[in-house]
């Protein structure tokens, strides 16, 4: 047996009771498919969902659990990799590879490939695939912001009835808004694997070859040979460093305001009074659709919150900017230079190549990789952050509806509902609104689930997940599973012995090389972007992951390790790009390390070390 | 000046008149590698030390003399050694020859700017550092060596020791004239080494040739070419120019010079044993000065270095010697890929699983 608990034999703390009502029954491990689910390898995707999981936050996990296996299973047909599995234990999120299917399926699929696959890849510039994508994609986040939730009125407005009556009505609306909403969501998220699997597989596939010229490279170098510099997921730190240059060219009182500790309201109360302010303030409006809708977190959350109502996030950003231009430092990327010093990188790689046919096959790879890789680094932008912040507000103005109608007590409360449910109390309060006056929905039936779920969560928070259930794989074959948990031997060899560890014994923790250097100072844990104006002048930072939002933190820090997240994850790319070492996917660093605890990152062998514990 | 040449006289032109060695030296010195001064001894001062007015004919009477050794006779071979050596060490230097080693060595020292400089004192012959024919370690090296009669001594030794055992064996077998092989010397500052060790400009371990891996050990090489210690070991992406590798291994022993001459090796100082021999600053200079080394032979190279201690870095690195690397030098000539397509190249990956062993 591989030292992984049996999925159906882990028991939950009694506090945690009623935590599988809480999402779709299919996600729950159960004796009908034991058989199966013994047979695979589960394991914590504390990518996607390092807490334990609000209900209506899964629907982003049901819709890419459908949308990322059907591209290889069904559409580009990548031969031996079927999809990657879903389920829920203890709130908590696991996920497995599912295993290859029978050759003969693979032998059929490998047709499907070649003729699909390689049409992407052959005409991805020439037909402007992305181009296309992100139009349609834009598209369908606008009407998703046109979509209205309407209030329920007393009575329908004459407009409805005149000149000819409308035949369906308010109640209709609400249920159908709601509907349009989880469309878009599961269109959007089939949207999003529309090239992500081939580019992965072009990433690896460039791997592999470089592995094989230059067998001791590291990832990370690999990862700067690729890396695209002008992706759109720097582009909300560039606005606000445009923001920043324009505020100081117009003047000490537009600057000052900007620099001042008044809250980011009354900053713009302030600057609405006079023109210099109003100019900037346009400039401001303008940039921040679509670029403030940027989330705090990864994305994957309501309650990470996006720029765009976390205000306080960019305007300490835009703060900290005016700060290191006054004092004469750089906030801008230099694109050219970036784009300069990677063909360098490349040119020098392959000049170490000797052999003629060796250096036509890196080429060759290298070709496909640049091709196709931009799509990787610029759909998270749209779909993880911009979408998703757009959904988030749609099911807040839901969620106040509720609350106006007493069916909930807080706006956020209609996350505690999974998407299947939600429609039940939009009916219920339909139902009570049609049938006219006085006349009570179980309002206080669903307060009382909120409440329950609130506590389930809460328990859930203080449980400590298995990282890994069943049974350790031969073979992994899914290119998601590779590329974006890093699954390998070693992985799966650490977390055997996860298993059994105990936080506070730990004085090594490994993960990957990122971003080389050595350097030693004091940790500071953020696990939430609200948590980060903690963060002090020369710490290293020490959280679950990154994404752009948190991109200007890294002027600050002197390194950073995080828990997820390979070579060409957020945090990997940003501290290359700023000499900083890194030592990312470590698994564990939140929860080992604690803040003013002295540690040693080394970016080059990937490990951090705990060099003194804090006080207390 | 006959005898001797300075080594921004020299080049890689120069093997047939101060032999491999030196005219290495001068080659490195010359593209401006951070090469300890020093001088060779040439040739022709050889030649003429054993064809001097006196004992004409001396070097033929050896050769007889050594012709008739079965190479694989190993007592005949050292009882011809030690009558061939002492006939060499025991005939005078003619007194212009003295001389002007003398003056170069006193030159040095004013040069350098202090009395009896310790100097290391080498053979170098004309066949040795051919990447086939290694003849590395063969003659005898001389270390720590201090005022101009040991200097002039030192000279002789090296001179006789080419007819140590195993280079007369070596002779023999690869069927070389022991009439027409000669030796040249070089005389060197000596490195005051804190640490010292070997670089490949690709990893030996693997071949792969976007590295430099630098291996490191307190004290004199000789440690680590002896292998009295495991040295600690660094890789360096020469692209990157980071360092991608760092082992730090326990250095219990180490080889220091001793005051009155020579070396001896000494149990290293506790607190010493499990530090870093090398600081980042000097692997990346290294590395850094390794790539060009490399560009320099456009082949890749095996190079000997040192830190000293008397000086402050970067001026602290020395190079004391290079030769072509001859492992990976020697196969890689099949592509590692062959001709494929992106097209192959996506399909084979798109069809390979990870195998994942079960615990």
């Amino acid at each position: 047996m591989s030292g992984f608990p049996d999925p159906l034999e882990v028991e939950t703390p009694d506090e945690m009771e009623g935590w599988k009502e809480m999402y779709p029954p299919h996600y729950i491990f159960s004796e009908e498919r034991a058989e199966w689910e013994r047979r695979q390898f589960w394991y914590l995707d504390k990518i996607h969902a390092p807490d334990p999981m609000y209900p209506f936050d899964l629907i982003f996990h049901e819709a890419w659990q459908i949308a990322l296996a059907q591209l290889n299973t069904r559409v580009f047909c990548i031969p031996p990799a079927q999809g990657v599995a879903q389920r829920i234990l203890g709130c908590y999120f696991y996920i497995c590879a599912v295993e290859p299917p029978s050759e003969e399926t693979i032998q059929k699929k490998a047709e499907l490939f070649q003729k699909r696959a390689f049409y992407v890849f052959e005409n991805y510039e020439k037909e402007n695939l992305y181009e296309k994508w992100e139009k349609r994609f834009r598209e369908l986040g606008e009407e998703v912001k046109k979509i209205e939730v309407p209030d329920l009125p007393t009575f329908e407005p004459d407009e409805r009835v005149f000149p000819e009556p409308r035949g369906y009505f308010t109640s209709y609306d609400l249920m159908e808004a709601y509907s349009k909403l989880i469309d878009s969501i599961y269109k959007a998220w089939q949207y999003h694997f529309q090239y992500l699997n081939l580019s992965y597989l072009a990433y690896l596939s460039f791997a592999d070859v470089v592995r094989k010229l230059f067998p001791a490279i590291s990832e990370s170098t690999i990862g700067k040979m690729v890396a695209g510099a002008d992706v759109v997921m720097f582009r909300p730190q560039e606005e606000l460093a445009k923001l920043a240059r324009l505020a100081i060219s117009l003047g000490d009182r537009v600057k000052d305001i900007l620099r001042s500790d008044r809250s980011p309201e009354e900053k713009i109360e302030e600057l609405s009074k006079f023109p210099e302010g109003r100019e900037w303030l346009r400039d401001f409006e303008d940039a921040k659709d679509p670029w403030f809708y940027v989330s705090c977190g990864s994305g994957w959350f309501h309650y990470e919150g996006s720029w765009i109502n976390t205000l306080t996030v960019p305007f300490e950003y835009l703060k900290d900017y005016i700060e290191t231009i006054e004092a004469g430092g750089s906030v801008e990327r230099d694109i050219d230079e970036i784009h300069k010093k990677r063909e360098e990188i490349v040119k020098e790689y392959r000049n170490l190549i000797k052999n003629e046919d060796d250096r036509n096959a890196f080429d060759q790879a290298y070709d496909y990789v640049r091709r196709i890789y931009s799509y990787a680094e610029n759909h998270l932008f749209w779909v993880e952050h911009w979408f998703h912040t757009i959904v988030f507000e749609k099911m807040r103005e839901f969620g106040r509806l509720f609350v106006r109608y007493g069916m909930l007590n807080n706006t956020d409360d209609v996350f505690l509902f999974n998407r299947f449910e939600i429609p039940m109390i939009i009916e219920d309060l339909v139902t009570s609104w049609a049938l006219g006056e006085n006349v009570p929905p179980r309002a206080e039936y669903w307060k009382g689930i909120a409440e329950k779920r609130k506590k389930i969560l809460e328990a859930a928070r203080n449980w400590n997940p298995p990282p890994a259930l069943g049974t350790v794989p031969e073979e992994v074959a899914e290119p998601f599973t590779v590329m974006l948990w890093g699954i390998t031997q070693e992985k799966v060899t650490e977390w055997i012995k996860g298993v059994t560890y105990r936080p506070e014994d730990v004085t090594e923790i490994k993960g990957f090389a990122a971003s080389s250097g050595v350097i030693e100072g004091k940790a500071r844990v953020i696990r939430f972007l609200d948590e980060i104006t903690q963060v002090q002048e020369g710490e290293i930072l020490v959280c679950p992951n990154t994404n752009p939002s948190w991109a200007p933190v890294f002027m600050k820090i002197k390194a950073a390790v995080t828990d997820i997240g390979g070579l060409t994850s957020h945090a990997a790319i940003v501290c290359r790009e700023y000499g900083l070492p890194s030592v990312t996917g470590t698994g564990v660093a939140t929860q080992v390390i604690k803040t003013g605890d002295i540690i040693r990152v080394d970016g080059d062998s990937g490990t951090v070390t705990i060099v003194k514990r804090s006080e207390g | 000046m006959k005898y001797v040449r300075w080594f921004d006289e020299i080049g890689k032109d120069d093997i047939s008149s101060v032999g491999g060695k030196a005219a290495n030296l001068g080659e490195m010195v010359n593209a401006g590698f951070p090469v300890p001064p020093g001088f060779a001894i040439t040739i022709d001062a050889f030649e003429e030390f054993l064809e001097s007015a006196k004992k004409r004919g001396k070097k033929a009477h050896i050769a007889r003399i050594i012709s008739k050794v079965d190479p694989k006779d190993t007592r005949e071979l050292e009882k011809v050694s030690i009558l061939v050596r002492d006939i060499v060490e025991s005939t005078p230097v003619p007194e212009h020859i003295e001389e002007e080693i003398v003056r170069a060595y006193e030159k040095f020292c004013n040069h350098v700017g202090y009395e009896n400089i310790p100097v290391a004192v080498r053979s170098s012959a004309t066949a040795e550092d051919v990447p086939d024919a290694s003849f590395a370690g063969q003659q005898d090296t001389y270390l720590w060596i201090r005022g101009k009669d040991s200097v002039v001594r030192h000279v002789v030794k090296c001179w006789s020791s080419l007819y140590t055992p195993r280079a007369i064996a070596y002779r023999a077998t690869k069927g070389f004239d022991h009439y027409e092989v000669s030796i040249a010397v070089v005389v060197q500052k000596m490195v005051n080494s804190r640490s010292s060790g070997v670089m490949f400009t690709l990893n030996p371990a693997n071949g792969d040739v976007s590295q430099i891996v630098i291996e490191s050990s307190w004290g004199l090489g000789e440690a680590i070419v002896s292998g009295e210690v495991t040295p600690d070991r660094f890789a360096v992406d020469k692209v990157m120019e980071e360092i991608v590798e760092r082992t730090v291994s326990p250095k219990t022993r180490w080889c220091v010079f001793r005051e009155d001459g020579g070396v001896v090796y000494q149990d290293v100082p506790e607190e010493m044993q499990q530090k870093p021999s090398l600081d980042d600053h000097e692997v990346k200079e290294l590395a850094r000065i390794g790539k060009k080394i490399e560009e320099h032979y456009s082949i890749p190279m095996d190079i000997e270095w040192a830190i000293d201690r008397d000086f402050e870095f970067p001026e602290s690195i020395f190079i004391l010697q290079c030769r072509p690397e001859t492992v990976w030098s020697k196969r890689k000539k099949e592509p590692v890929i062959k001709a494929k397509s992106g097209f192959d190249l996506i399909m084979s990956r798109a069809t390979t699983t990870i195998k994942l062993k079960k615990s």
